[in-house]
């Protein structure tokens, strides 16, 4: 089947995180209430409309919405607005959440650039209900990536220019170590784990030293650094932020990854 | 002999992290486990962008003769095999049992400083140990071994370290209503000491487990000698030249009609990669991949047979010039229902341990992460200062 109708939501939700964008450039220029308050109900309504695409696709193709890089995007930027929204009503953190909507729509256009076809028929290899727990689990350890990924520029930015009126070092330090505490036990479980017991199944192996198996490992390897660094040699500041970034950096180049390199993942 | 400089490196590792405080303390530094950590980061990134296992020439060709001969004189074409990987990992796995060593200990002096916290980062820190176990485990004793050959319906295979063997029942690719691949399915029977077992049914997802080795789809081709159907072009010979062409769909082995003439085609062989054999002036299959598709088609006129012809879909052009007509192989549909079906042999005995370990790691992780506040911050966190001189 070639598009359905959730294009349709998918343009919407689109549209209001591009409308959001917008918003929270302003925000962060005239740091206006009204405008704070406009980011959050576009994001919310593009949310909605994110919500309902995925949905519809889900039961158009009898399967997640996690077997092509287009499918993939789109859940991604729904998981990164979703953990922003958490983090709302947080004090101190009006400037940080309102980049749920930039990061969302950078997510979106490349989503948009990915063939959206509906695939009611799964490769053989996909067949599997570790498709759910793999895929799902990491993309909700890489929109907390992402979270951590937005207050480590924060903080970036903040260390040049001063960290003036929006929320405090300490803050933005807080919750980039408590976003990557929560994506990286995700993480853990989601992609390494669970993809392991599923290779098992499909390949005979649990790791192949599959490009995107290595390169998870990696992603794996610079949070454990971070987290290690920060935790027992109490590291935070630039350098951790620096981390945090990398880190993020690499579980980009690992979900774009498999459209680079050959490999057992290269489902498209 | 690998597995025993391993062995060696470990031992000598842990024994002189017992006796030797100095060595005990570099080992079981933040500082180490972040310096091994980023080290087999860099190295697998430096899989991930240079091919592993790939022929000299493709490094020599991509790369040029200089760098493309660095990366393999240097074993960064099999990087994840090299020893200095593998060291550098061994490190780090004494590394860990190192570190968790002296934090049990501190813990046994002073049991009240038990948090759940401090808890679940033993856990995962042992637990790496696990995983790490459970991959040397496989990969001393393990294997993963593609079978040699494809086999067809009848075709009998030996399942190495199993003591089994498989017989192929059928084996074919399915397809949806709509004419996409859905699955491939190997049926086959386990025959063990010469009597059938019990049937299975393989598919990708579904593998075969007996006697701890595990069968796997690995591979399936269509029929190597039969097809569907055949879509050929007809030009038949005229004194003033050719016509046609008169396109015909000829079911494998039966007779069709070529359309506004007198004559039948009919398709009898198919080889997916034909070669001709000199001396025995024969044509055989040089192997079981559609390389080069030909079917030898018989003309008949008013059921008088005519004579034969390979016809190649490579080489539209090629005609014997016995035959009062010239065919074109336009295209054909494979026969999926007679395929060829190639498995995948595995034991991996490290399995369990390093689900084990991941179980462990993964619960750890919660434990450290989820059901703990944040340390305060030293410094307020408004500078990017190490506080320094802290072990794990």
């Amino acid at each position: 089947m070639p598009s359905g109708p959730d294009m349709l939501y998918f343009w919407i939700a689109f549209g209001c995180y591009l409308a959001a964008t917008v918003a929270a450039s302003l925000f962060a220029g005239l740091r206006k209430p009204a405008l704070r308050k406009a980011v959050f109900w576009l994001s919310v309504v593009g949310l909605a409309a994110n919500t309902i695409a995925l949905v519809v696709r889900t039961v158009l193709s009898g399967h997640p919405p996690v077997t092509n890089l287009f499918e993939y995007m789109s859940l991604f930027a729904w998981a990164v607005v979703l953990g922003f929204l958490f983090l709302w009503k947080r004090p101190g953190l009006e400037l940080l959440t309102v980049f749920a909507a930039p990061v969302a729509f950078c997510i979106m256009v490349v989503a948009s650039l990915f063939p959206a076809s509906i695939e009611q028929q799964l490769i053989p290899a996909l067949q599997s209900y570790w498709l759910w727990i793999h895929v799902s689990l990491a993309v909700l350890a890489e929109a907390a990536f992402a979270v951590a990924f937005v207050a480590s520029i924060m903080y970036l930015i903040g260390a040049r220019r001063g960290f003036g009126g929006g929320a405090s070092a300490d803050q933005l330090d807080r919750v980039t170590y408590r976003a990557i505490g929560i994506g990286f036990p995700l993480f853990t479980i989601g992609a390494l784990f669970a993809g392991a017991v599923w290779a098992q199944k499909a390949w005979g192996t649990p790791w192949s030293w599959d490009p995107k198996e290595t390169s998870s490992l990696i992603v794996w390897l610079v949070y454990a650094i971070y987290l290690h660094a920060r935790l027992a040699r109490g590291w935070r500041g630039v350098g951790a932020a620096w981390l945090s970034v990398a880190g993020f950096a690499l579980t980009i180049f690992t979900i774009l990854g498999s459209v680079f390199f050959a490999g057992l993942h290269a489902y498209g | 002999m690998h597995a025993l400089v391993w062995w060696g490196i470990v031992l000598v590792g842990i024994v002189l992290a017992m006796f030797d405080p100095r060595f005990r303390r570099w080992l079981a530094s933040m500082q180490t486990a972040i310096t091994l950590l980023a080290i087999v980061a860099a190295l697998s990134m430096a899989g991930v962008l240079i091919g592993q296992n790939l022929p000299y020439e493709a490094y020599v060709g991509k790369h040029g003769p200089g760098l493309g001969g660095f990366i393999v004189r240097s074993g960064l074409s099999d990087v994840f095999g090299a020893w200095y990987f593998l060291l550098i990992v061994t490190l780090l796995g004494v590394s860990i049992i190192t570190c968790s060593f002296v934090r049990i200990l501190r813990l046994v002096r002073t049991p009240s400083g038990l948090r759940i916290g401090k808890l679940g980062s033993l856990l995962t820190h042992l637990s790496i140990v696990v995983v790490l176990a459970g991959g040397l485990v496989t990969a001393l004793t393990g294997f993963r071994v593609p079978a040699e050959r494809f086999l067809s319906a009848g075709d009998e295979i030996v399942v190495p370290e199993g003591g089994y063997s498989l017989r192929v029942d059928a084996a074919r690719t399915e397809f949806n209503d709509r004419g996409m691949l859905s699955e491939y399915v190997s049926e086959v029977t386990v025959i063990e000491d010469g009597r059938d077992l019990f049937p299975k049914r393989i598919e990708v997802n579904h593998p075969l487990v007996h006697n701890g080795v595990g069968v796997y789809q690995f591979e399936m081709l269509p029929s190597a000698t039969s097809i569907d159907e055949a879509r050929l072009g007809v030009f038949v010979s005229t004194p003033h030249g050719e016509r046609g062409p008169f396109e015909v769909v000829a079911p494998f082995g039966e007779e069709v009609e070529v359309p506004n003439t007198a004559y039948t085609v009919k398709v009898l062989e198919f080889l997916a990669h034909f070669t001709y054999d000199i001396e025995s002036r024969t044509a055989r299959l040089a192997s079981e991949w559609h390389d080069n598709p030909a079917v030898l088609v018989q003309l008949s006129e008013d059921g008088e047979v005519l004579g034969e012809q390979w016809v190649f879909a490579a080489f539209p052009a090629h005609d014997d010039g016995g035959l009062p007509c010239r065919f074109v192989l336009l295209d054909y549909r494979p026969d999926y229902d007679r395929a060829l079906t190639r498995f995948e042999f595995a034991q991996q005995p490290g399995t369990p341990l390093l689900f084990a370990g991941f179980v462990a790691m993964s619960l750890g992780l919660c434990l450290t992460f989820w059901t703990r506040r944040p340390a305060a911050p030293a410094d307020g966190g408004r500078t990017g200062g190490r506080a320094g001189g802290s072990k794990t």
